[in-house]
């Protein structure tokens, strides 16, 4: 694990690593998260398990983190000193969401990628369908953001509805 | 007397038909350990079906339907029912498997007409099958027809009223088996229930049919299974006889009934034993059907055929 | 069970048939389907009554919607819906169409089925036993005597409030008015 931890720290500038068990924690600046994923993707970690998102709304930021780990038969390659999962994480400004793709490392971050669009307003760029996947109707704000009151839309959507008689 | 056999033998046909549909979901309920429906239940889902009001899709749709009917009406009429036989001519075997085919020709027309792909995959994989089973049907009935030396069907349950069974005598034992091998497929039961797959196909070429078109079509069902039966009983099992006893000592009108008693009596047994088959098989795909149907009943009619122009 | 009584077969021979033999639509719906294949296999044999599940709407009479209906599935219950040959009956398993159930305050299931299509008849639950499903074909038998049962005169008499519920939901629909 350290030498993992030496070879990134030396590529990369503007990075903080925090090593647990056996997963390690990548924060990064925004701009670096595709040449990072790709030296990763280099070193061995070839699986994209998650994209995921957080949402801070006091510090007005969407930390959106990528899970990566290591297919079974490269396990040989690595010694008990390396990482099982690496955890990356950047933040972007809550109020324009927009931020690249990483469609082009990893092929099968396309519905995650669109996921995030839906349900919380981030914009990739260069992805080829952002188009709707689970919902049906469409939000002023997206849904999973901490402003949006469910109720509030319940009462002012669903309930205005009358009853047939 | 003939008018009286015209309009008697469709009906028995339709009761029986509807008789075997019924059975067939009780027996099915008590060999899963459950209790089934009455077995008067397809009869009060017909009157369900005539009492909805269906969608159709054109002139077609309906009209394919109701040839499939006619086309088994019409067999009926030409198959004996003891000794009952309404058009009884010298070619009776020879008009009975062409207008077999009339049936599923019936609904694939209606089926084209209406717009789903689902009846069309349906009624590809009905027609692959009746031309699987046709080549060994077609060689078991030349071999009938070699030994008894006659075309009509009311001359071959007579001669075998005379001299046994058909399954019994040695010349035809093979064509039997075969026949009974490919009756599945014919009646369309478990394995070879492709046809009418719900859960794959959303049940084949019924897809669209709902109303009156589905009271059509399960009689339909019934009556295509009375004549695959029937025609077995009729070729092999010595028809409504019972080894030529009755011609002795009752008069005709007694001897009809009984006649039909006994049919009913044999095709109930046979179609017990299918229902047997079709309570513990799962169900093939089409071409393992296809490879099933010509490898081993298509031999051994073929070996039948041989044994039986060897011995005339 | 009055299936025995030929009297009552001759007087109304359609509500008998209407009653005795429910084909069920096979829409597996949200997660009160789970219920559903127990209740037509060996241990609670629902054939008995007459029940038995098919594969398309054109040949059903009875439409089960068991557990929570999101926006996407309304569509499709509707469409089904409206495939059916006439004299049809529905029937809400779960309190999800009741009033919402679990998911009363979600932004993606509705919450009272009746405002969309006419519903005839609930069963409280989360999610009802086999049993209870056989209580509910038992009263359902009750209603079709009475000729409460008529769920569909509903829709076809009301037809545009239900279409103005359905739009307001969905913004426009893809597929013309039933009933002009």
């Amino acid at each position: 694990m350290k030498t993992l931890k030496k070879k990134i720290e030396s590529s990369f500038d503007n990075i903080n690593i925090t090593v647990t068990d056996n997963n390690m924690d990548i924060s990064i600046d925004k701009n670096g998260i595709v040449t990072l994923l790709s030296f990763l993707k280099n070193m061995g970690y070839e699986h994209l398990a998650l994209i995921s998102c957080v949402d801070l709304p006091d510090e007005k930021l969407l930390e959106i983190v990528y899970i990566l780990s290591a297919y079974m038969e490269n396990d040989k390659k690595f010694t008990e000193k390396e990482a099982r999962n690496i955890i990356v994480k950047t933040r972007i400004p809550r109020d324009k969401a927009n931020f690249v793709t990483v469609i082009d490392i990893f092929e099968n971050a396309e519905p995650y990628e669109r996921e995030l669009h839906e349900l919380f307003g981030i914009h990739f760029q260069g992805h080829p369908r952002l188009t709707p996947l689970f919902l049906e109707l469409e939000y002023k704000i997206p849904p999973f953001r901490k402003d949006f009151d469910t109720r509030k839309f319940v009462k002012q959507f669903f309930e205005n509805i009358p009853a047939v008689e | 007397m003939n008018i009286i056999e015209i309009i008697l033998s469709p009906v028995i046909a339709l009761l029986m038909g509807l008789f075997f549909l019924g059975l067939a979901r009780k027996i099915m309920a008590r060999i899963h350990w459950r209790y089934g429906p009455p077995i008067y239940q397809p009869i009060i889902d017909i009157i369900r079906l005539f009492s909805q009001k269906a969608m159709s899709h054109g002139f077609i749709f309906e009209m394919g339907i109701i040839l499939s009917l006619a086309g088994s009406f019409l067999v009926i009429l030409f198959l004996p029912i003891g000794i009952m036989c309404p058009l009884s001519t010298g070619g009776g075997l020879l008009v009975i498997l062409y207008v077999m085919l009339l049936g599923p020709l019936g609904i694939a027309l209606s089926g084209g007409e209406a717009a789903n792909p689902n009846t069309s995959i349906g009624i590809s994989r009905k027609f692959i099958l009746a031309l699987c089973y046709e080549v060994p049907l077609l060689l078991i009935i030349l071999a009938v027809i070699t030994h008894y030396n006659t075309i009509s069907i009311v001359e071959i349950v007579n001669r075998q009223s005379m001299s046994g069974w058909s399954f019994g005598s040695l010349p035809l034992l093979l064509s039997g088996i075969a026949y009974l091998l490919i009756l599945p497929a014919i009646l369309g039961i478990r394995p070879f229930e492709v046809v009418g797959a719900a859960q794959e196909i959303s049940s084949g070429p019924s897809v669209e049919y709902g109303g009156k078109y589905l009271a059509f079509n399960t009689i339909e069902h019934g009556l295509n299974e009375f004549i695959g039966i029937a025609l077995f009983v009729n070729l092999f099992l010595g028809g409504g006889d019972l080894f030529g006893i009755f011609a002795s000592f009752v008069d005709t009108v007694l001897e009809s009934i009984l006649g039909v008693i006994v049919f009913l009596v044999k095709m109930i047994i046979v179609f017990v034993i299918g229902l047997f088959i079709n309570a513990v098989y799962p169900r093939f795909r089409i071409e393992q059907a296809v490879k099933y149907i010509w490898v081993w009943p298509t031999l051994l009619a073929f070996v039948g055929l041989i044994i039986v122009i060897i011995v005339h | 069970m009055d299936r025995n009584q030929i009297k009552k077969w001759f007087k109304s021979p359609a509500k008998m048939g209407h009653k005795y033999s429910l084909h069920a639509i096979y829409f597996c719906t949200g997660c009160g389907i789970i219920e559903i294949p127990p209740s037509i296999t060996a241990r609670w044999d629902a054939e008995r009554f007459g029940v038995i599940p098919v594969a398309t709407p054109r040949q059903a009479n009875l439409f089960l919607i068991t557990g929570y209906v999101s926006t996407k599935t309304l569509k499709a219950i509707i469409r089904t819906y409206e495939q059916m040959p006439e004299p049809k009956f529905t029937v809400g398993f779960g309190s999800c169409p009741i009033n919402g159930g679990m998911y009363w305050d979600s932004y993606n299931t509705i919450k009272k089925l009746d405002k969309y299509i006419p519903v005839d008849g609930w069963i409280a639950g989360c999610m009802p036993r086999p049993e209870a499903v056989f209580v509910a074909v038992t009263h359902l038998w009750t209603l079709i005597d009475k000729d409460m049962a008529n769920g569909y005169i509903k829709y076809r008499e009301k037809y545009k409030y239900y279409r103005a519920n359905q739009e307001k939901v969905f913004g426009t629909l893809d597929w013309p008015p039933l009933f002009s």
